[in-house]
């Protein structure tokens, strides 16, 4: 988690799969926001740049010549296993994968390389991390972004830009937004977060958006139970009439059987301490209420 | 996603496990053999045989009965086409599986000697289940720890090339049959990858043959986005984007007693100026005779909603759901234009910038 905590305005971001429909746009939406977009990857236009940025063949080429150390990822689901590897071969110690529909397996090897060597790795299935105010990795809308005392953890974008966007209408805003993903097997999850936000001096709050399907939100209370933050933590949990056996979405919102359900991960979560609300606007409520703000 | 148990058996069958021999079953009026026979029936959830899916016969007429019975009745909201009909395996009844373990990532093996419906009473302690790493040498170190079984080792080193070699989430044997001839898989719960199917060619294949089993992963595979049909008499047609929040308003709307009919997440950054994708949507919705509502709800941050307006605009214009009442919530990019051109384009549509007096308008609708 130190290249997330480390991860500032100034960090050099290297932009893998630049030249793309995807890349191109959001290299210039993020370098627009604050984020020091350093360098580019393009097969395709190697030695050529965008609006300035030079663009490279590889990952290691990037890293050498621009000293890039964080990297979002914008290749599609099949290449992200590739690039992934080449970005930490390079010595990228932060990296951000966006593409929707990484297979497991894939993803169960790169969480293992990145843990092996270090690295920090956000996603997949996410639309990315957030300082609000100072830099962004990935494609959070800035009309959900405004710098504030809660940070967001969050496994679904949609549902996090709800509710960042109405943090934002009550002049309230986010000290950091962490997209997680929506997939099965992901670089980090909630609980490997609690570390960082227990430090992090900017949070005075938690919201987490969680959703049915797997162990994370269980893992997240068991952690917090172990070993608190200071801190209140609030929850949105979402997927409560999902189907049983059937992706909603998320590849990681599968239910079978008992494990997985919204009931098992709010009673862990409210032994934990941490409050669960079933609807966006009753957890925006309790935000207002706990900074004083009128919903 | 979860095969059914005959799908899944061809695919144990195709690594060389033994499974035993049967028949899948469409039509009641089947002519039952005189011996003994179990008849499951071939639905994509767990838990069938609580449910009553599963029922065991000892003669001709008991199986037909069973059939009657089975086929077209619902377990747990999944209507049964078809059962497996199948000799009944003998042996000690064992618990065989190979999980991938999101918490833990690592592969999960568990093998217990007392299987059976009764297997989630174990505790899995260490002498049961043991974690390790995605590659074959490592499974089949794990399970000679676990057991010393050669028969059953051998069905595990087979389980452990067909769970690497078919990406997959959860391979499950329960009951694996153990006796003097050889282990015999009773049942099959396999859990494949959504997001290998484009490299898993087989796969594909093996849904396609049994279409009506799968259509949500079905649809997705070929449409590109995920609509799943909730409630095929609800009266909410859903036009979303975004997987959590299309569920928290699903959660919403049903908490208010007004029911959607499906699930969306339509990923509007997709649609590349062309309304067909929102017309294929309101078609399939346009099936369900109880549709009072549509509800288009759509946070965009980087789509721009100017033109995703005219793109409703237009998808509605086709009009595959008649003049049923449209109310709209779009916030984000370009949004405020976007709102103030429908309105003009269509003055029928109750348009909103917040979500709550949306979901208070559509819940009125389908009240």
């Amino acid at each position: 988690m130190k290249a997330l905590a480390e991860f500032a305005a100034r960090t050099p971001v290297l932009v893998q799969g630049a030249s793309g429909r995807m890349g191109r746009r959001h290299t210039q939406l993020m370098r627009d926001y604050g984020t020091h977009i350093a360098a580019g990857t393009s097969l395709r236009e190697a030695g050529g740049n965008i609006d300035g940025i030079p663009l490279f063949a590889d990952c290691h080429a990037a890293t050498r010549e621009t000293g890039a150390t964080a990297s979002i990822c914008m290749v599609p689901p099949l290449e992200t296993r590739a690039a992934v590897e080449e970005a930490v071969a390079a010595g990228i110690t932060l990296i951000v994968t966006i593409a929707e529909g990484v297979p497991v397996h894939d993803a169960l090897h790169l969480r293992r390389l990145t843990q092996a060597a270090g690295v920090t790795w956000i996603g997949a299935s996410t639309p990315g991390i957030a300082l609000p105010g100072q830099a962004k990795l990935g494609f959070l809308p800035n009309v959900a972004l405004r710098p504030g005392p809660v940070a967001l953890i969050t496994k679904s974008g949609t549902l996090s830009y709800e509710v960042g966007y109405r943090l934002v209408q009550l002049g309230l805003g986010q000290s950091s937004w962490i997209g997680v993903g929506g997939d099965a097997v992901k670089g980090t999850r909630f609980a490997e977060l609690l570390p960082y936000l227990a430090q992090h001096g900017a949070t005075e709050a938690v919201v987490l958006v969680g959703e049915v399907g797997g162990t994370e939100e269980e893992e997240f209370a068991a952690a917090l139970a172990a070993k608190p933050i200071g801190k209140p933590v609030l929850c949105l949990l979402a997927g409560r009439e999902a189907k049983e056996g059937v992706a909603m979405g998320h590849a990681g919102a599968l239910t079978y059987g008992g494990a997985g359900t919204l009931e098992s991960k709010t009673t862990a979560l409210q032994a934990a301490g941490a409050e669960v609300f079933a609807t966006t606007a009753a957890l925006v409520a309790r935000c207002a209420a706990l900074f004083g703000r009128q919903a | 996603m979860l095969l059914v148990e005959a799908d899944g058996k061809a695919l144990l069958r195709q690594y060389g496990i033994t499974v035993p021999a049967g028949e899948v079953v469409r039509d009641a009026a089947w002519a039952a053999p005189a011996a003994p026979r179990v008849v499951k029936a071939q639905v994509t959830v767990g838990g069938r045989g609580k449910a009553g899916g599963v029922a065991l016969c000892r003669d001709a007429d008991e199986t037909e009965a069973a059939l009657k019975r089975i086929l077209g009745s619902s377990i747990k909201g999944h209507a049964v086409h078809a059962c497996l009909v199948e000799a009944p395996a003998t042996g000690r009844e064992c618990y065989l599986s190979i999980l991938l373990d999101a918490g833990a990532g690592a592969l999960r093996v568990t093998f217990i000697a007392e299987g059976g419906v009764e297997v989630e009473s174990h505790a899995l302690t260490p002498a049961l289940t043991r974690l390790c790493a995605p590659d074959e040498a490592s499974i089949n170190a794990a399970l000679a720890a676990l057991t010393d079984d050669p028969a059953v080792r051998d069905v595990g080193g087979k389980l452990a090339a067909l769970f690497l070699r078919e990406e997959l989430m959860l391979a499950e044997i329960n009951p694996l049959f153990v006796g003097p001839a050889g282990a015999v898989a009773g049942d099959a719960k396999l859990v494949l990858d959504g997001n290998a199917l484009h490299r898993q060619p087989g796969q594909e294949a093996l849904l396609r043959a049994n279409a009506t089993l799968y259509p949500d992963a079905l649809r997705k595979l070929d449409e590109g986005f995920d609509y799943v049909e909730l409630d095929p008499k609800g009266r909410i047609g859903l036009i979303t984007t975004g997987a959590g929040l299309s569920m928290m308003l699903v959660d919403e709307l049903t908490a208010r007693g007004a029911h959607p009919i499906n699930f969306l997440d339509i990923r509007t950054g997709q649609l590349r100026g062309s309304p067909a994708r929102l017309i294929r949507v309101l078609e399939w919705l346009s099936e369900h005779h109880s549709l009072r509502v549509l509800f288009v709800n759509i946070f965009a941050g980087i789509t721009d909603q100017r033109e995703f307006a005219q793109l409703l605009a237009a998808a509605l214009q086709a009009q595959p759901c008649g003049n049923v009442p449209v109310v709209a919530r779009l916030v984000g990019n370009g949004s405020e234009e976007a709102r103030r051109w429908l309105a003009e384009a269509r003055p029928d549509i109750a348009i909103f910038e917040d979500l709550e007096p949306s979901i208070a308008k559509v819940a009125e609708f389908a009240a």
